[in-house]
């Protein structure tokens, strides 16, 4: 067997090895083609280059549509037959696919006339459905044609109708030969050259021919700048002028002499040379580059840069480890902070609400002194002491509520220096009620002794005393007894006063005595309340600084095992990479090896650069 | 207000408005000079499309291409002028004049001066061909087309053949949405006729049925304002035909038809016979045409001269550039003009700008100049059809036969009576109205009949604003 189907039959393999089905199946689709002793030279070109006429003069035989406007609507497929037949084919498949199946493919045939079927492929001719791919099928009896040459008219290239010559461009890889047609009087256009660089890497062996010599005086100038061009553009396509109008002349008159000038001899010795040798020279170039193709797209993913997609799981791991010890120090940095935090903040609070509690109870006591500055404590205290208690309690409340708030406010400070855990770092809010609330102290009232009658009476004979004696030894000199009614009325005023003045002096102790007591009575709520809201800071304190503690010891602990994990996840993502890395490179060593036995099929070429772009690889 | 008016304003307003920007200014005034200057036509295509053929054809003498080194083309401008000299500017803005003188049969400048050292060259030459429009001969270059289009008002694109045009380039000269709302300065000519059928005898015939059937083309048709098929070397050949060229052709003719025709098959059988180069002059099949006229009667040189041209299709080309651009030159110049303001406008925006932009539209908008041209372009090229009698009416009435309000009517150009122009003018109007609302035409032919309306009240409101008011029933 063939060299050259060897390597394809090992690239065939390394795709099913590399799990390429696709690529796979081009190949296998190229095996065959290149196993079929018919040689298929794809006819192209730009509109008006005399295409469907080269293909008539080659054949002898106006089976493909020609006109002065653009013609050619349907891709004519001319081989050889032993009776002359035409046939308009409808297909799934594109005319150049189904010359490689053999018909193996579901078509409708319609048979035509053979002279009638020019006309069913000019401009006038319908597309197929969607889908579907409408050709014409010519069987001529030829001498050429013998030789399993399979001749395929297409509609134009770049032409106004991007539809139809995509079906050229769709063709191209199943054919053997491109043979693209230019004109002789403008020479190869630089659309042309481009079309010939993207056909190359589908169909390795071209030829160009330049038509209508005939009209043009200088077409040897033109062939010759053309063929130039050809190598300059590093083109292997061979160049052949021709006529097609002379030929058919030359036809017409049986003038041998004639068919010579037209250059057609020398293209047909070509393309003879070409069907004879298809296995020995089309084949083995044409294997080379297919299966260069996909060695190239094999080795891809294999020598190109790591892709984003391989690289990041690696990477991903290695920024969780960054950000895993970054989180770590900035733990680290708060402890040694939230704890002196704490101890401040709380004997702040606690000297803080101290200082309002002594304030708040301040102020009442200055209200209850205006108030027992003329209130008389005997007949008011039993609506003044249920109004203490409510002032007190007030301001208890006040005080014990501003303190819970600030010890929220220090847990919530203290929290967000903490890197965020799940579930919160806040503890849960749990007060000492101080006992206040539950019941105050009793205020007991002033001992203040009763003003009894005989108190009274006798206060107000002692007064009444010396206004009698005062006035009855007054009015004696005027000779009145001792006891009289002047005597006795300054003894009954004298009397009244003294009474008046002790009722004074007792109110006047009374209200001390009421003052005295409430004020002790508020030291002591202030001693006992401010003592208890010392107790509750310190116990503040002490669960903030517990819960903190614990708080902090389970994220260090956390951030400990997940600086662990992301690490490991790093170290196996970089052994996997040089893992993979040497098995690319094992790879790589034998998709080489397949290039260099690819390439000796056609000489000599560079190997495979190491770790470099694939591109180069068929470069 | 009329359009040119229109533009002077125009230009005054934006002038003032852009004083102070000396970039915005300079292009300002270079345009208003341009307003003055005569139509631009630019001859563009792929190399090879026969430009220079073209314009050695329309002029008359092979004055295309002029050379400068390595047989680069630079863009090259043919106007009217006293005596022949060409004046070369460069890239870095100097300028200079160069002699020229004849290098076998083609115009070379004298003077070394190398290919990248020339942006343009300006060559005054004196004929009567170029009195109304300059020529510019374009590189084939696709690098050249913004330029093509910036420089002209009007293009003629060569092209081998319509399905291989670069249709690229032509939509480029639609890009601009003013030159979109007028797309009247193209004419598309299908050059090297002579090739088509690989130059049968009848060449010629088939390419004009085939540029017919462009002009229906609904993709071509939006891109040109008509098509035609032309044979340049053939048309040169007819203008610049030398006597010894005649009588080596009227020998070849004298010769038996059977000999002859074996030589005529391929131009290297004919290159044995050909002594004075006309297979370069008329190519292969300018040969044969040329061989069967003076077979077939054409025996003096301005015989077969006048037939070559006839043949070659430019006949036809001179009256569409004559009828479609030189005497619509003043809204071609318009057309250029407004797009060179729009142009300032859009890359300068100020305060005042945006009026301007919207007179502007306005006046593109209104430009009913510019609607009577597209419908000339459409009724002459078939694609609106009209009743026969219609057609020809029409055409009379937006102008196609003359500007002056009295020939628009289908009066003698002097002397007409107002009463009666008057009195056509409302016929026309009337009618033409109920043409515009008839259901028997289809979209198109409202279209074109609500235009001919339009003309129609144009043309009486100019003969009301006459000098001398006609009775005073119109008022």
């Amino acid at each position: 067997m063939a060299l050259w189907l060897d390597v394809l039959d090992d690239t065939i393999r390394a795709c099913a090895g590399y799990r390429r089905a696709d690529l796979a199946n081009r190949l296998r689709r190229k095996r065959a083609q290149l196993l079929d002793p018919r040689l298929r030279v794809l006819v192209v070109g730009e509109p008006k280059r005399g295409k469907s006429q080269l293909v008539n003069a080659l054949i002898g035989a106006p089976v493909c549509a020609v006109g002065d406007d653009v013609t050619t609507a349907l891709p004519t497929v001319v081989e050889h037959a032993d009776e002359p037949r035409a046939a308009l084919v409808t297909s799934p498949l594109p005319a150049a696919d189904l010359a490689i199946t053999g018909g193996a493919a579901p078509a409708d045939r319609t048979a035509v006339p053979i002279e009638r079927i020019a006309e069913r492929t000019g401009r006038a001719a319908g597309a197929g459905l969607r889908g579907e791919f409408v050709h014409a099928e010519v069987g001529i009896p030829r001498a050429l044609l013998a030789s399993g040459l399979v001749l395929i008219d297409t509609p134009p290239i770049g032409g106004t109708d991007p539809v139809r010559s995509a079906y050229t461009y769709a063709a191209l890889g199943a054919a053997d030969v491109v043979l693209l047609v230019a004109d002789a009087a403008a020479g190869l256009s630089d659309a042309e050259l481009d079309f010939l660089r993207y056909a190359v890497r589908l169909c390795p062996y071209l030829l160009v021919v330049l038509g209508k010599t005939d009209l043009c005086p200088q077409w040897r100038d033109t062939a010759g700048r053309d063929r130039d061009r050809l190598a300059a553009a590093g083109l292997p396509a061979t160049l052949i002028a021709v006529s097609a109008a002379l030929r058919l002349h030359a036809a017409r008159t049986g003038d041998q002499s004639l068919n010579a000038e037209s250059g057609f001899p020398e293209l047909i010795d070509c393309l003879r040379r070409d069907a004879l040798g298809k296995g020995e020279r089309i084949a083995p170039a044409a294997a080379a580059v297919a299966a260069g193709q996909v060695v190239e797209e094999l080795a891809a993913p294999l020598t190109g840069e790591p892709d984003d997609a391989d690289q990041s799981p690696a990477a991903d791991a290695l920024a969780e480890l960054r950000a895993t010890q970054r989180r770590f120090d900035e733990l680290r940095r708060h402890s040694a902070r939230w704890q002196n935090m704490l101890s401040d903040e709380i004997a702040d609070l606690v000297s803080d609400v101290e200082y309002d509690l002594r304030d708040r109870t301040r102020k009442i006591l200055r209200k209850v002194d205006d108030y027992f500055d003329h209130a008389d404590p005997r007949t008011v205290w039993e609506t003044f002491t249920p109004w203490l208690d409510d002032n007190l309690l007030d301001a208890a409340e006040a005080n014990f509520r501003w303190l819970v708030e600030r010890s929220h406010w220090i847990a919530r400070r203290i929290a967000a220096g903490f890197p965020t855990a799940p579930g919160g770092v806040l503890p849960d809010s749990t007060f000492w009620i101080p006992e206040v609330f539950e019941s105050m102290p009793q205020l007991d009232a002033p001992a203040v002794g009763q003003f009894t009658i005989g108190q009274k009476v006798f206060t107000g004979l002692r007064g009444s005393y010396g206004g009698l004696v005062m006035f009855g030894l007054v009015t004696s000199l005027a000779g009145l007894p001792l006891i009289n009614v002047v005597s006795l009325g300054a003894g009954a005023l004298f009397g009244g006063k003294t009474l008046r003045d002790e009722g004074e002096n007792r109110l006047q102790r009374r209200q001390a005595a009421a003052k005295a007591a409430v004020q002790r009575h508020v030291e002591d709520f202030f001693v006992k309340f401010s003592k208890d809201c010392k107790d509750v800071g310190r116990q503040v304190h002490r669960s903030l600084r517990d819960h903190f503690t614990a708080l902090a010891e389970d994220l260090q602990e956390e951030l400990v095992e997940s600086a662990r994990m992301a690490k490991q996840a790093a170290d196996s993502q970089v052994a996997l990479r040089e893992r993979r890395a040497v098995e690319q490179h094992r790879e790589l060593e034998g998709l080489r090896a397949l290039h260099g036995r690819v390439q000796s099929l056609v000489g000599p070429v560079p190997a495979i650069p190491r770790q470099r772009s694939a591109r180069s690889l068929v470069a | 207000m009329r359009l040119d008016e229109a533009v002077s304003a125009m230009f005054e307003t934006a002038l003032d408005l852009y004083r102070d920007s000396p970039r915005a200014t300079k292009w300002l005034s270079h345009h208003a000079q341009r307003f003055e200057d005569p139509l631009r036509i630019a001859v563009a295509g792929p190399p090879r499309s026969g430009k220079s053929t073209l314009i050695n054809a329309i002029v008359g003498e092979e004055i295309a291409p002029i050379e400068v080194e390595d047989g680069n083309q630079v863009f090259t401008w043919y106007q009217d002028g006293p005596t022949p000299r060409a004046t070369v500017y460069s890239p870095d803005g100097t300028v200079g004049e160069l002699p020229i003188s004849r290098l076998s049969r083609r115009l070379r400048l004298m003077g070394d001066r190398p290919a990248e050292d020339v942006r343009e060259v300006v060559v005054d030459w004196p004929t009567r061909a170029l009195r109304h429009a300059i020529l510019i001969d374009t590189p084939g270059i696709a690098a050249s087309a913004a330029e093509v289009w910036r420089e002209a008002d009007a293009v003629l694109y060569l092209t081998r053949n319509v399905p291989g045009m670069d249709l690229d380039f032509l939509r480029l000269g639609q890009e601009n949405p003013i030159a979109r709302a007028a797309p009247i300065g193209t004419i598309l000519v299908l050059s090297r006729a002579d090739e088509v059928g690989g130059g049968r005898i009848d060449a010629l015939a088939s390419a004009r049925q085939i540029a017919r059937r462009y002009r229906r083309d609904i993709q071509v048709r939006g891109l040109c304002q008509t098509v035609i098929a032309m044979a340049g070397l053939i048309a040169q050949a007819g203008r610049t035909l030398r006597e010894a060229e005649f009588e080596a052709l009227a020998a070849l003719a004298a010769r038996p038809q059977a000999e002859l025709a074996d030589h005529l098959l391929s131009a290297d059988r004919f290159a044995a016979l050909d002594d004075v180069g006309l297979l370069d002059r008329l190519g292969l099949h300018g040969v044969r045409v040329a061989i069967s006229l003076i077979r077939t009667g054409c025996a003096t040189q301005s015989a077969l001269t006048a037939q070559l041209v006839q043949r070659s299709g430019l006949t036809e080309l001179r009256e569409a550039i004559s009828q479609l651009l030189v005497d619509r030159r003043h809204v071609l110049k318009a057309r250029s003009a407004l797009l060179a303001l729009d142009f300032v406008v859009r890359m300068e925006p100020r305060p005042g700008a945006p009026r301007l932009l919207v007179e502007l539209e306005r006046a593109v908008a209104s430009a009913h100049d510019f609607q009577e041209l597209r419908l000339l372009a459409a009724l002459g090229s078939g694609r609106t059809r009209l009743p026969e009698e219609l057609t020809e009416e029409a055409c009379r009435l937006v102008g196609g036969t003359g500007g002056d309000p009295a020939v628009r009517l289908g009066l003698a150009e002097d002397g007409a009576d107002p009463a009666e122009l008057w009195a056509r003018g409302t016929d026309a109007v009337a009618r033409w109205r109920e043409h515009a609302a008839s259901p028997l035409f289809n979209q198109d032919q409202r279209r074109a009949a609500r235009t001919v309306v339009r003309s129609c009240e144009g043309l009486l409101a100019d003969l009301a604003s006459a000098p001398s008011p006609v009775g005073g029933h119109h008022r």
